[in-house]
């Protein structure tokens, strides 16, 4: 008993500690990537090319002097940015970044991660309700109807991923595929991949779906009331969710801690950088869609797609167990 | 081990009853919202507790993922107040309906508990997904179906309410 909750301890510790750094780190990629992509350098005042502007940053947003409007609901309103903060700590948990080297070792890790997601939306929610705002009121009912619609073709084409690997363990799907590029999931499950990327997005509420926080439409949507380190909480808690994000979708289809020469940990976070990289493009790069766009997005492309996938990808793993043919 | 899960019983049985002494009590919706969200929590917990992860998972999942946002949803479409309505007081005929409500089931269920014999004390083992999934679809298939039938007739209420509603206008 001790030792398997000292190692959830080490992985909670870990865990901490890495979503501050990549908080951090993060703010400064995607400050770069933008100036660079608008045709500007970016932050470059603080340190070399910038490097300490996010630490300058996070000092100014623990500085700040915490508001709640007038007609707020005090509970509701300061639980809102914990309660988007705390869950995103258990989402780490079941990550398998090596062989062997994950701090929660259950056979439903995927079914955990997907389940305390839900609860950031809640958080988002309880935000733009308590702040007394019309915006912050507007933002939270984006953001419900976005979650409600994204999560099914999101579950919908994991459910495809471990279908074919048999398990909701992340680790069973990373040793079920190989080393190389073409013995990963992502050459049996294409399509998968494509709907998980795009309702990811999504879920994270990140560009082009970011309608819960337009800022030309909603000034800053359901956390237009909050300042300093209640807005910090907010960010830290996106970025952190990024992160889980591309990290499933590196066990699910990029072969996970899998790979060539080096040694597994750094393919890992290879993988999860460059998934990252990339959504911090499509957030430059791709306009804001329109509310009904986003809707109709999921409902009529995103979910059909994914269920005729699933379909297709059981009959095709019974087709497979009555052949015996391994695939 | 086992003063720890005592101890983790009664944290869940608190997180319960707090919670749905909330649900009632709050005169805000939202705030009873969160009360509900809580007491989804602590069965979860009980779950846990049961040694069926998969169980407290899909609780998660479902209920405090997509009821409680789905609930919420209806709230602010409600536009309820702080001050609305809901929160004066029922008729009295509504609480003497309610006392019933309460005393009946209260009692067939405190009576079940107190006769029946215990089915078992032992550790409880965990069933693995393969297992839940062939007794859902094998021996429990009716059952899984019947419950079914409890969704299908809510959003039939649902649809009814609505509609009696707009005829009324």
């Amino acid at each position: 008993m001790p030792a398997e909750f000292i190692r959830i301890l080490i992985g909670l510790v870990a865990v901490a500690v890495s979503v501050g750094l990549i908080g951090l780190v993060m703010v400064w990629v995607e400050r770069k990537v933008a100036g660079h992509i608008q045709r500007r350098p970016g932050p470059y005042e603080v340190g070399p090319n910038g490097v300490l502007q996010p630490l300058a940053d996070a000092l100014k947003l623990v500085g700040k002097q915490l508001f709640m409007p007038d007609g707020a609901d005090p509970i509701l309103y300061w639980l809102a940015p914990v309660l988007s903060f705390i869950p995103v700590l258990l989402l780490f948990l079941p990550l398998p970044v090596g062989d062997g080297l994950m701090a929660l070792d259950i056979n439903l890790g995927l079914l955990l991660i997907l389940a305390f997601a839900g609860l950031t939306v809640l958080s988002l929610l309880l935000g733009g309700w308590a702040s007394n705002n019309k915006y912050g009121l507007l933002g939270a009912a984006r953001a419900v109807a976005q979650s409600v619609a994204y999560e099914i073709p999101l579950l919908l084409s994991v459910l495809a991923v471990s279908f074919v690997a048999g398990s909701l363990n992340l680790a069973e799907v990373v040793k079920g595929q190989g080393t190389w590029p073409w013995n990963w999931n992502i050459m049996t499950q294409p399509l998968a991949f494509l709907i998980y990327i795009v309702s990811a997005l999504g879920e994270t509420n990140r560009a082009p779906f970011d309608l819960p926080e337009a800022e030309s439409e909603l000034t800053a949507g359901f956390h237009t009331e909050y300042s300093g380190m209640g807005f910090g909480l907010f960010f830290l808690a996106e970025y952190a969710n990024m992160v889980v994000v591309c990290s499933v979708a590196t066990a699910l289809f990029l072969g996970g801690w899998q790979g060539p020469v080096l040694p597994g940990p750094v393919w890992f976070v290879l993988k999860v950088s460059l998934l990252m990289l990339l959504m911090v493009f499509f957030r430059w790069t791709y306009p804001r869609v329109r509310f009904d766009q986003l809707l109709t997005i999921n409902w009529k492309w995103l979910m059909p797609l994914a269920v005729l996938n699933l379909l297709a990808t059981s009959f095709f793993v019974k087709l497979a167990q009555f052949t015996e043919v391994r695939w | 081990m086992e003063v720890m899960a005592k101890v983790a019983f009664g944290l869940y049985t608190l997180i319960i009853l707090g919670g749905s002494v909330l649900a009632i009590g709050a005169k805000s919706l939202v705030r009873a919202m969160v009360g509900l969200i809580a007491t989804l929590l602590g069965v979860a917990g009980m779950y846990m507790l049961l040694n069926s992860p998969f169980m407290a998972l899909m609780q998660i999942l479902i209920y405090v993922g997509a009821v409680c946002v789905l609930i919420f949803f209806a709230i602010m479409l409600a536009k309820a107040g702080p001050e609305g309505e809901e929160a004066e007081s029922a008729p009295i005929y509504q609480n003497v309906l309610a006392l019933l409500a309460v005393t009946v089931t209260g009692g067939v269920l405190s009576w079940l508990v107190l006769t029946r014999p215990l089915a078992t004390t032992g550790v409880p083992v965990e069933v693995t997904i393969e297992k839940l999934g062939l007794g859902l679809l094998g021996p429990y298939g009716l059952a899984f179906e019947l419950i079914s039938v409890v969704l299908l007739v809510s959003m039939a209420g649902a649809v009814l309410l609505a509609w009696e509603r707009r005829n009324g206008k």
